[in-house]
């Protein structure tokens, strides 16, 4: 162990440097209520999920209610999912990262409340319309652009207030989380109002339409959720562990290379549409070339990690985190194998698609989130996660449930895309081979949204008036605080 | 139609500068060198190198000092 205060940062003058409590106080009101807001979407997203999920394998369910029909319900899953859930979490995760990062104060607390109430607003009101059927059939872009206005809005205030704290930052060297943390809040509001103003402003139509579209959707997970998702786990583990980075240099690779390369990647989508060739060979370049990022991170987590796998035993935010990094790794180099034409012609139009597209959201970026929920939600309000056990049976949730989902839609979709690739089998047989399939995805489902309810009714619980002030950590086990003799 | 293209086309290429333009920044600032404190910034007295912060508050023959800090906080309030 080393004497404490070796590990202090360069160019950080002790006397400057405000506390970690202080910090995490101004952050407070903001990122409690973009987390509570997410939590709430998560449960809105559950239920639309699971309403989807049904209605492939009993298409009847609720079938006489226009607003409850599949082609309003996977889009509102969708896009409370990705506007509501990630990306609410996200931002309350991607505030309290750069105010700890940068030590300063969170500035304009009062303006980031309106901007979440408004956030709040516009996501209702979409997913309102959406149901209404007045979606775009945009996918990734659902909501009518009145309602996108007001989330780029809100965008545009977390890229200023990003700005602010860097501008005001107590530490000379900029860590690599606050460089995904750019990433995410320079490209991504841009990306967002850009895609909106060519597709909604009708300058891109057609096949064009077509290529802005997924170049816009691919970058969501690229340069939104995934450098959101990245800077988390680059700045818990180490903190967990309390041992820094394995590789440095290549933690900073991984990010300029995933700058490099991931915004070409979103044109695979259209593998064999009537795209120019050469624009698809670009996203399939750009996919197989996140080898090298993806690379770097997952070479990065092992090894900071190993050593200490044992403490995935006591930690909650540990556990987490490290089943979130792995999927990442996971997801990534599944990516880049099915952006490949020959794989792609198998199992573009499957369920394998959907398994990949959970793979990324949830098994990667939503266990990180909450890793983080879990490791700042106490530091925030001053109270500590009432129940170790309600925190293993959500992680249990997710993770079987997640399991089960992509193991049985995996197999499925391949199985589902060989089958349509032969002229032999008729369309009608290849359905009714995946329904066993869709029925372990809604179990997965229930599974998943069980977790989620369990992790709700965890955060009321320790937001309630009966909950302890902090004591120590919620840990997994007999190392409990609580447990431990004084 | 044509001006909103520009438009569009200009907007591309301030997105790609930035991007080149941080690069930059990063390299003449010394950002990409000293790789070993860099990944130590995120540490301090009050979380230093060597010690979890995700840990119990005080293990058994464990000092109060050797505690993570949440159970620093911890040990503080309860007078240990």
């Amino acid at each position: 162990m080393e004497t404490p205060g070796q590990g202090a940062g360069p160019g950080v003058d002790r006397d400057e440097v405000l506390r970690r409590a202080e910090i995490d106080a101004s952050c407070r009101t903001p990122v409690m209520a973009f987390f509570a807001s997410g939590v709430f979407w998560l449960l809105v997203g559950s239920a639309l999920a699971l309403l989807a999920s049904w209605k492939m394998h009993s298409p009847e369910f609720l079938a006489d209610w226009a607003w409850l029909t599949f082609g309003r319900v996977r889009p509102a899953h969708l896009s409370v999912v990705a506007y509501g859930w990630a990306s609410m979490a996200g931002i309350g995760a991607l505030l309290w990262l750069e105010a700890r990062l940068c030590r300063v104060r969170l500035p304009w607390p009062g303006l980031l409340l309106a901007g979440c109430a408004l956030w709040n607003v516009a996501v209702a009101g979409g997913t309102v319309e959406i149901l209404a059927g007045r979606g775009t059939s945009v996918e990734w872009l659902e909501f009518p652009p009145f309602w996108a206005v007001l989330l780029g809005v809100v965008f545009l205030l977390i890229t200023v207030v990003s700005m602010m704290m860097f501008a005001a930052r107590r530490v000379a060297h900029i860590y690599v989380s606050q460089w995904y943390l750019f990433g995410a809040v320079l490209w991504f509001p841009f990306l967002y109002v850009m895609a909106n103003v060519l597709i909604h402003g009708e300058l891109a139509r057609g096949v064009t339409q077509a290529a802005t579209n997924w170049w816009f959707a691919h970058n969501v997970l690229g340069l939104w959720l995934t450098p959101i998702g990245l800077a988390a786990v680059y700045y818990l583990l180490p903190k967990i562990l309390g041992v820094p980075i394995y590789s440095y240099h290549l933690s900073l690779l991984g990010f300029w290379t995933l700058a490099l390369f991931y915004n070409w990647a979103g044109t695979h989508h259209l593998i064999g549409g009537p795209l120019p060739a050469w624009l698809v060979t670009v996203g399939v370049v750009g996919s197989v070339m996140m080898l090298i990022p993806v690379g770097t991170v997952a070479l990065n987590h092992h090894m900071t990690t190993r050593g200490h796998f044992w403490r995935l035993k006591e930690s909650p935010t540990l556990r987490f985190t490290v089943f979130g990094a792995m999927a990442y790794t996971a997801v990534s180099v599944q990516g880049s194998l099915t952006a490949l034409r020959s794989v792609n012609e198998v199992v573009h139009f499957t369920h394998y698609t959907v398994a990949h597209a959970h793979l990324g959201v949830y098994a990667f970026y939503s266990m990180v989130i909450w890793a983080v929920m879990y490791y700042a939600v106490p530091r925030l309000t001053g109270r500590e996660w009432p129940s170790a056990r309600l925190i293993g049976v959500h992680f249990w949730c997710a993770a079987v449930g997640m399991a089960v989902y992509w193991v049985g839609l995996t197999w499925a979709g391949v199985h589902q895309g060989l089958q349509m690739n032969n002229p032999e089998v008729g369309f009608l047989e290849v359905v009714r081979y995946t329904v066993p399939y869709l029925w372990s995805r809604s179990l997965a489902g229930v599974l998943m949204t069980a977790g989620h309810l369990v992790f709700a009714y965890h955060l009321l619980k320790l937001a309630s008036p009966s909950a302890r002030w902090i004591r120590g950590p919620a840990l997994f086990g007999r190392r409990r605080l609580q447990e431990v003799a004084p | 139609m044509s001006l909103s293209y520009l438009a569009v086309w200009a907007l591309m290429l301030v997105f790609a500068a930035s991007a080149i333009y941080g690069l930059v920044w990063a390299i003449q600032r010394g950002q990409l060198q000293g790789f070993r404190a860099g990944a130590r910034s995120i540490f301090d007295e009050e979380e230093p190198v060597g010690v979890p912060t995700d840990a119990p508050a005080r293990g058994p023959g464990q000092r109060a000092s050797e505690a993570s800090p949440v159970g620093r906080v911890a040990n503080e309030r309860e007078g240990r």
